[in-house]
C-alpha cells in the first residue's frame, strides 16, 4: 500500500501546519481545500451507488458527483421473482437516471475497469480518466465460476442463475414459459455468504405459483448446499399450505449439495453421488464481491470487502467507501435495502470528511418482505447499530408464525409500497 | 437540510468553534437525518409514501411520538406489522428527534423542490 493511500486527512492538518511556505501547504492540499467542494465518483447504479449519488448531493449539492454505470435502465434482483410468477413483468424492474442527472449528478454510461488508489483516478474502459477525491464502490456480485465444477459463463446460458436481473432473468422465464407440464425445475441453492438470503426460497414459491395454475403435474426440487435458510419456517409452512409435494427441498445434510454441473445434459450430482435431471435447471452459484472491488484492492482472501462500519469506508484503502453485497456488513444481510441503507450512512461521511467534520453516529435499517402467493407475504425486520466497533442487532425478527390471512395480506401489499419506496429513494422513479 | 434541523453534537460544537480536524474530529456526533434515511426506505423519501405504507412527513411531533412508542411497547397497536420489531432497538431519545424531524417536513414537496427534480 502506498504512502498516499494512508495519509490521512489529520496528518495532512498536520503537514499544513508545519508547514511554513504557503505554497508548499497548497501543493499538498486535495481539491477539496483549494475552494471546490469536493469530487465524488460513485461507480455502481443499483440500489447502493445511485442512492449515494443521490444523497451525497442532497447533502451538499457543491460536490462534483459523477456515477459510472454501463446500463442505461438498471434492472433490480428485488421483485424479478415475481416476474417468475407472472405478476409482474421484466420492464417493472427497470430504473433510469433521469432524477440524478436532474439534481446535478454526472451520469457516465462506461465501465469502470481500473482503479489507482495513490493517484485517486479511475480509468473507464471506454478511455477516459477521472479524478477523485472520495470514491465509492457498490459493485454488487461476481460469480465465481468453476468453483462449482461444469458452472461457468457459457454454462449460464444453458442453466440460468438469473441472480443478476438482465438477459439471465429472461431466459429463464423463457425457459420456464417452454417447459412441459409434468416437468422438473432444479435450483442449485448455494452455501452462506449470497446475495439477497431469502431470494432463493421466494423464487421457488413464485415458480410453484407459476406452475400450479399452469403446468400443476409439474415438480420443484430445491438442493441446497446449507441446513438451513432465511425465514425457513414462514416459507416452509406457506409452502405446505399453498404447494404441498409441488415443492421439495433437500438440505446438505440429506445429500443436498451438488458438486457437479452438466449444463449440456441439465443434470447435476450431488455430494454422495446422486445424479437429478431438470426440464429447468437454475443453478445459484458461489459469488464473490464485483470485480471492480479486487482491482481496488479493498478485498481481502474471502473475495469481499472488509468496511469501517460508521462510515463504510474501507478498511484497507483510504478514501474509497464500498457499499453493499460486496460488503462484510454481517449481521445486515447483503439485500437492496441494506445497499441503500449503508448508501446513505456512506454518503453522510463523505460529505461530513470533505467538510472536515467528524462522521455522523450510524444507524441502520433492513426490511426484507418475500412472497410466497399473491396475497401472502412474510418478512424479516431488524434495526443496526454499532457497539465495540461492530454492526450489531438493535432489535428485529421475522414475521409471526400464528399471524391470520390479513397479516399476510397486509405484508404481501407492503411489499410492493415498499419496492416503489426503495425504487423512488434510490433513482426517483416510479415503480 | 430543508426545514429538519440537524441537531449537532458536543463533539461537532467544539469541532465548529475551534475549526476542523483540531479536536474530537473522530468523535461521531447524532445527526438526525442519518437516522431518519433509514425511514425512507419504506416511507418514501422524506417520508411522503407513493404506496400504500403511511406517509409519515407533515404529521404532527405528538402524534408520531405517541404512534413510535405504541410499536415499541409491549402491546402494539393491532394491524401492526414490521413496525415492532424495528422501534424495539430506538431510544426514547431517538423517537423524539425522529418524531420531531418528520414533523418539520412539508407533506408535499414544495414548488422550489418541484423545481429541481
Amino acid at each position: 500500500m502506498s504512502q498516499s493511500r494512508n495519509f490521512s486527512r489529520r496528518q495532512w492538518l498536520m503537514t499544513v501546519g508545519k508547514a511554513t511556505a504557503a505554497g508548499a501547504a497548497l501543493a499538498l492540499a486535495p481539491a477539496y481545500a483549494r475552494g471546490a467542494a469536493g469530487k465524488v465518483v460513485v461507480i455502481g447504479g443499483g440500489f447502493g451507488g445511485a442512492t449515494a449519488a443521490k444523497y451525497v448531493k442532497r447533502r451538499n449539492p457543491a460536490i462534483d458527483v459523477t456515477l459510472i454505470e454501463p446500463a442505461k435502465t438498471y434492472y433490480t434482483c428485488p421483485f424479478t421473482n415475481l416476474y417468475f410468477g407472472g405478476l409482474r413483468t421484466f420492464e417493472q424492474q427497470g430504473h433510469g437516471f433521469d432524477e440524478l442527472r436532474s439534481m446535478g449528478v454526472k451520469i457516465v454510461h462506461d465501465f469502470a475497469s481500473g482503479i489507482d488508489a495513490g493517484s485517486k483516478t479511475v480509468t473507464l474502459a471506454g478511455g477516459d480518466t477521472l479524478s477523485y477525491d472520495r470514491l465509492l464502490l457498490s459493485p454488487g456480485i461476481d460469480f465465481r465460476w468453476n468453483a462449482l465444477e461444469g458452472y461457468d459463463e457459457a454454462a449460464s446460458q444453458l442453466a440460468p442463475h438469473a441472480w443478476k436481473a438482465g438477459d439471465q432473468s429472461v431466459l429463464l422465464k423463457k425457459q420456464l414459459d417452454a417447459m412441459r407440464d409434468g416437468g422438473s425445475f432444479v435450483m442449485v441453492a448455494p452455501a452462506n455468504p449470497f446475495r439477497c438470503p431469502p431470494g432463493p426460497y421466494e423464487r421457488v414459491s413464485m415458480v410453484a405459483h407459476y406452475l400450479k395454475h399452469n403446468k400443476p403435474k409439474s415438480k420443484i426440487l430445491i438442493l441446497d448446499a446449507k441446513d438451513a435458510f432465511s425465514k425457513q419456517g414462514l416459507f416452509q409452512a406457506g409452502w405446505d399450505r399453498f404447494y404441498g409435494d409441488l415443492i421439495e427441498w433437500v438440505p446438505m445434510s440429506k445429500d443436498g449439495k451438488v458438486v457437479r454441473v452438466d449444463a449440456a445434459n441439465l443434470s447435476v450430482e450431488t455430494e454422495f453421488g446422486e445424479i437429478h435431471k431438470a426440464d429447468v435447471l437454475n443453478v445459484i452459484p458461489p459469488q464473490k464481491a464485483g470485480a471492480i472491488a479486487e482491482i481496488a484492492g479493498v478485498t481481502n482472501e474471502s473475495g469481499w470487502v472488509p468496511v469501517k462500519p460508521l462510515t463504510f469506508e474501507s478498511e484497507l484503502v483510504s478514501d474509497i467507501y464500498v457499499v453493499g453485497d460486496a460488503t462484510i456488513a454481517s449481521p445486515m444481510p447483503k439485500s437492496g435495502f441494506s445497499a441503500n441503507a449503508q448508501a446513505k450512512v456512506a454518503a453522510a461521511a463523505i460529505v461530513s470528511s470533505l467538510a472536515g467534520q467528524p462522521p455522523a453516529i450510524a444507524t441502520f435499517a433492513n426490511t426484507c418482505y418475500s412472497l410466497i402467493a399473491p396475497d401472502y407475504g412474510i418478512s424479516v425486520a431488524s434495526t443496526y447499530q454499532i457497539e465495540d466497533g461492530k454492526i450489531v442487532e438493535a432489535s428485529g425478527g421475522v414475521s409471526p408464525a400464528d399471524a391470520d390471512d390479513t397479516f399476510r395480506k397486509l405484508e404481501a401489499e407492503y411489499g410492493v409500497s415498499w419496492y416503489q419506496a426503495i425504487a423512488l429513494d434510490s433513482w426517483g422513479t416510479r415503480a | 437540510m430543508r426545514t429538519a434541523i440537524r441537531a449537532f453534537g458536543f463533539a461537532a460544537l467544539l469541532s465548529a468553534l475551534v475549526g476542523p480536524g483540531l479536536a474530537a474530529a473522530d468523535q461521531p456526533i447524532f445527526d438526525v437525518t442519518v437516522l431518519a434515511a433509514a425511514c425512507a426506505n419504506c416511507h418514501g423519501t422524506d417520508g411522503r409514501s407513493p404506496g400504500s405504507i403511511p406517509s409519515i412527513a407533515g404529521r404532527p411531533e405528538a402524534i408520531l411520538k405517541q404512534q413510535l412508542q405504541a410499536f415499541k411497547s409491549d402491546t402494539p397497536p393491532a394491524g401492526t406489522t414490521v413496525m415492532d420489531r424495528l422501534t424495539k432497538g430506538l431510544s426514547d431519545q431517538q423517537i423524539g428527534a425522529l418524531a420531531l424531524h418528520f414533523s418539520q417536513i412539508s407533506k408535499t414537496p414544495s414548488a422550489q423542490e418541484v423545481a429541481k427534480q
